[in-house]
């Protein structure tokens, strides 16, 4: 792993160690007294994980455009989906999860099939299934569906951000440029800027080390292609060009 | 000391408890896959 890769993983070990103390240490809030703490992790994930998809949608769009121009672009591209898809698994996961644990200690319940849970769902599903299909579909299709199925799958994510401003259900309206009455105490502030540092770091950590082995792999896998098919492979080639 | 008593001081703690096994589980796993893609 190259030198700066591991200075950046040391330094977002650091800030996660801040922003956690920075989690810790904000005043208690005066309604739901220490468990509103959950909030400075669930924020971050939830908001990059409305991030992640479109990095997903732009690298499928190369993908598409670059697939029949430049094969080693569309490469690379293809491995930027897969890596941006897989973290957006894991942010919505977070996400789904830490509010669920708020939920019921909250309300009372562990879910509610409203707006934004359910689009939120739904968004998690996506990107599961894409996954899958890159997992379970044929060799020689993989990139192509799932390139059209990571385009149709963004457009959940502005559905699902507008969710809670477009319909008052379960779910708080938005705590950030939600109108006149959101917003939180200046004090606060602080640590949750803390903590969409720390994990935007960590995110684009992890995917920098997911698209570096998807690459690795892909590269493996033409030589062992080019091995396989030999001479006759290059003649193949000849007679189709 | 981890405050444990109450129903929501216990989902604090395990709210924090996913995040970093997810999380961190995710790195190593990417850490294994990376040391496995380099034969």
């Amino acid at each position: 792993m190259p030198k700066w890769a591991l200075a950046w993983f040391g330094l977002t070990l650091v800030v996660l160690a801040f922003g956690f103390f920075k989690a810790m240490t904000a005043p208690t809030e005066a309604t739901m007294g220490n468990l509103y703490r959950v909030f400075f992790y669930h924020l971050p994930h939830t908001i990059l994980s409305f991030v992640f998809p479109y990095l997903n949608c732009g690298a499928s769009f190369l993908y598409l455009f670059w697939r029949s121009r430049n094969v080693e672009r569309a490469a690379a591209a293809d491995a930027f989906a897969l890596a941006s898809a897989e973290v957006t698994v894991l942010y919505s996961t977070v996400g789904l999860a830490t509010g669920m644990l708020w939920g019921r200690a909250a309300w009372g319940i562990w879910w509610a099939w409203d707006a934004r849970m359910t689009t939120y769902l739904l968004l998690w599903l996506l990107y599961v299934s894409y996954l899958l299909v890159r997992r379970f579909s044929s060799v020689g299709q993989t990139a192509v569906i799932s390139a059209v199925l990571a385009i149709f799958a963004a457009i959940d994510v502005p559905i699902c951000f507008m969710s809670i401003r477009w319909w008052r259900t379960q779910h708080p309206a938005a705590v950030f440029g939600g109108g006149a009455d959101s917003g939180i105490d200046p004090s606060m502030v602080p640590a949750v800027l803390w903590n969409m540092l720390a994990w935007a770091m960590w995110g684009a950590f992890v995917l920098g080390l997911r698209y570096a082995i998807e690459r690795r792999r892909q590269r493996q896998a033409n030589a062992y292609a080019l091995g396989f098919l030999g001479d006759e492979g290059s003649s193949v080639f000849q007679e189709t060009r | 000391m981890i405050p444990f008593h109450t129903l929501s001081q216990r989902h604090l703690v395990y709210a924090y408890c996913v995040v970093w096994l997810l999380e961190f589980g995710y790195g190593a796993w990417l850490a294994v896959q990376w040391r496995k893609s380099k034969g």
